[in-house]
């Protein structure tokens, strides 16, 4: 079908106006009143505040039996839990009293794509993620983890404190728009919705739990 | 295409009586403006308001350069880019692509544009399931209604009336609350999901240099509709480009706040295009429909800047008329303060006569306004073009007399006695029952102000 490309470019060009210039230009300066220090237990402590207001958690852990412990604690049903290859790949032992009690699958047990039914019938799924930021309490996913992400009851995700970054404007960089992949995704909190007299209510279509969890060792 | 808005005046009647969604909307609307005053403490909402002004008139100013890279850029990425300048031809290659997939069943996030386009309907004439997953859409689809608000679709419905629908409609038990209420839209829709052959969403934004397309929502709904599906096709206005990625920075740090209050809405979802070889999820096929439908011939006259809109939705919580009529009454998908210069705009203002007359000018929406459009400045000017263009000879008489008497002092008093000696007949009243319903009439007094200084009774 042919589209009508050049009728619109023909309007756009006669109609054409350059805005006048204004006083304003791109700053790179954060909006923030308060800009956030480097240092990692206050990033953590905006970071966690942020996301138990959206009814998210986050947590620091030492050590892989800590991480082990916590999922055990959090994954309580047989619903099956679904474990993206990059984390097993890393927190291999922390995972190891999970895989033999629960049902499980690996991203990479999924030949070729991921069955869609077959991804919504896991109750938790554990991801890694590229960053988190704190100014937000926001989780940002790349590639690979639309389904998962979105489909899951219950999302973890294993990280470390240095992918923890102060607010928004480390995020929409150079770097990270050039790094690649079909997609980014930020996730902030549960699935929520107001819908509804505006009364707020949490797992509308995403999941309704959220934990992040900060591995220091 | 014609629209309700055209009958402003009859729909406005019936909806400001009824006093239940007076209250639904008074209720909503003013959480909304306080959650969103309280979300601006932590950032300077003036540098964040002159930023994205800037960049917003910088994208619009240079459409066609911006469009070209975007264009270039996304289908680099594997994208199908489409330019419709109707509805119809928008419609018609929506269909092309669904027939061509062999899809039976789409789902479909909230996107203005699509509403804008009729899309739904058509869809469903031509055979093909087409469900809005946004709950407060999909409660609007089942009631076979339109939606009230820009980011809050079912806003003019009652817990009750909605747990009466869904009882209604897919047979839920009579349940009121909302936590009930979501948990069976979320059962039915993700069913629905796990069906659907194609997803269709709008986009917030499409970036230039990257050629992506930026959707925000809180429920989880537009992720699905564009990753749980073989083919997505993105449905958007033209206007919606920005030129770069870190860009982001403001107009996600004002949108999400400016609509519902939130630092952040609970999704963002960035799309580059298609999977890639290495995933194991997302759509093979994307496609672009950039809409025109009027937004071109904007450009270059002095309602330019209302294509620098991103929205938010806040000037309609905001807008006192918008709160006593609600949506319903505007005719169009775009209601409120920005709606009331949209909808003329887009659709004709033979379409739409009314609506710039559908406000107080109190500035309130001028204000909230996250990109800076001078809202009320905007419907003043659309008021004076809409009146110029009628040409009514009984104003022209009207105001042209005015101005003779208001210039001439004889006249003034004259017509001054006149008017007193008149007022004290019924037939007056009776002529200005359609503004006195509304309003009172204070009493003439026996003499003017001259006449009382003359005589010295002043002290």
């Amino acid at each position: 079908m042919e589209d009508d490309r050049e009728k619109i470019f023909g309007s756009i060009r006669r109609g054409l106006r350059q805005a006048e210039q204004t006083d304003a230009a791109r700053e790179n300066r954060s909006p923030l009143k308060e800009p956030l220090s480097a240092d990692f237990q206050i990033r953590f402590e905006k970071f966690n505040s942020e996301l138990v207001k959206l009814g998210g958690e986050a947590y620091v852990l030492d050590d892989f039996k800590g991480i082990s412990d916590f999922l055990l604690r959090h994954i309580t049903d047989d619903a099956g839990v679904f474990i993206y290859d990059e984390v097993s790949g890393i927190y291999d032992s922390a995972l190891s009293e999970l895989r033999s009690s629960r049902t499980y699958k690996l991203s990479t047990d999924f030949e070729n794509d991921y069955d869609k039914r077959d991804v919504a019938q896991f109750g938790s799924a554990i991801l890694p993620c590229a960053a988190c930021i704190a100014e937000t309490g926001t989780i940002v996913l790349r590639n690979s983890m639309r389904l998962p992400a979105a489909l899951a009851t219950r999302l973890f995700v294993i990280t470390e404190p240095v992918r923890l970054m102060a607010s928004l404007d480390g995020l929409f960089t150079d770097s990270f728009r050039d790094a690649g992949g079909s997609n980014l995704f930020l996730v902030t909190g549960p699935s929520r919705t107001a819908d509804i007299e505006k009364e707020l209510v949490t797992g509308v279509h995403g999941p309704k739990e959220v934990y992040v969890i900060f591995h220091k060792e | 295409m014609e629209i309700e808005a055209k009958h402003f005046k009859e729909l406005y009647k019936k909806q400001i009586v009824k006093d239940r969604l007076r209250s639904n909307l008074s209720k909503a609307t003013l959480q909304a403006v306080d959650s969103r005053e309280e979300s601006f403490k932590e950032v300077d909402f003036q540098f964040l308001r002159a930023q994205a002004k800037m960049i917003r008139e910088e994208s619009v100013s240079h459409l066609n350069e911006l469009l070209s890279e975007f264009e270039d850029q996304a289908r680099k990425n594997g994208c199908n880019i489409f330019y419709a300048q109707t509805p119809e031809k928008a419609r018609a290659y929506v269909l092309d692509v669904a027939v061509r997939n062999n899809v039976k069943l789409i789902v479909k996030s909230k996107s203005m544009v699509t509403e804008e386009i009729e899309l739904v309907p058509f869809l469903s004439e031509k055979g093909i399931e087409t469900v809005e997953t946004d709950l407060g859409e999909y409660i609007v689809q089942l009631a076979k209604e339109k939606p009230s608000h820009i980011t809050t679709p079912a806003i003019h419905k009652s817990r009750t009336e909605i747990a009466e629908l869904f009882h209604e409609k897919i047979g839920t038990e009579m349940n009121d609350d909302p936590k009930f209420l979501t948990a069976e839209a979320r059962r039915v829709l993700r069913e629905k999901f796990l069906a659907a052959d194609m997803g269709i969403s709008g986009a917030n934004f499409l970036i230039a240099e990257t050629g992506d397309a930026v959707i925000v929502e809180n429920e989880g709904n537009a992720r699905l509709s564009t990753s749980s599906t073989n083919v997505h096709v993105v449905v958007t206005g033209i206007e919606k480009v920005i030129p770069k990625f870190s860009d982001l920075r403001i107009f996600m740090r004002v949108l999400g706040r400016s609509s519902t209050g939130q630092k952040l809405t609970s999704y963002v979802s960035v799309l580059r295009g298609p999977r890639t070889e290495e995933e194991k999820d997302g759509p093979r096929e994307v496609h672009i429909v950039l809409l025109d439908n009027g937004r071109s011939s904007l450009l270059g006259t002095d309602h330019q800047e209302v294509l620098n809109c991103i929205r938010c939705g806040a000037c309609l919580n905001v807008c006192p008329v918008y709160r006593n009529i609600g949506g319903h009454a505007y005719g169009s998908v775009y209601p409120g303060p920005i709606g009331s210069l949209v909808t003329p705009m887009y659709f004709g203002e033979k379409n739409a006569p009314d609506l710039p007359f559908a406000s107080s000018l109190c500035g309130n929406c001028s204000e909230v306004c996250p990109v800076g459009i001078e809202i009320h400045h905007q419907l003043l000017s659309l008021r004076h073009e809409i009146v110029a263009a009628r040409k009514s000879r009984i104003e022209r008489f009207l105001f042209k007399n005015y101005r003779k008497t208001m210039l001439r002092p004889g006249r003034y008093q004259m017509i001054g006695r006149f008017a007193r000696a008149l007022s004290k007949f019924s037939v007056v009243r009776r002529i200005m029952k359609p503004w006195t319903d509304y309003r009172d009439i204070p009493e003439f007094p026996s003499q003017s102000f001259r006449e009382i200084y003359k005589s010295g009774k002043l002290n």
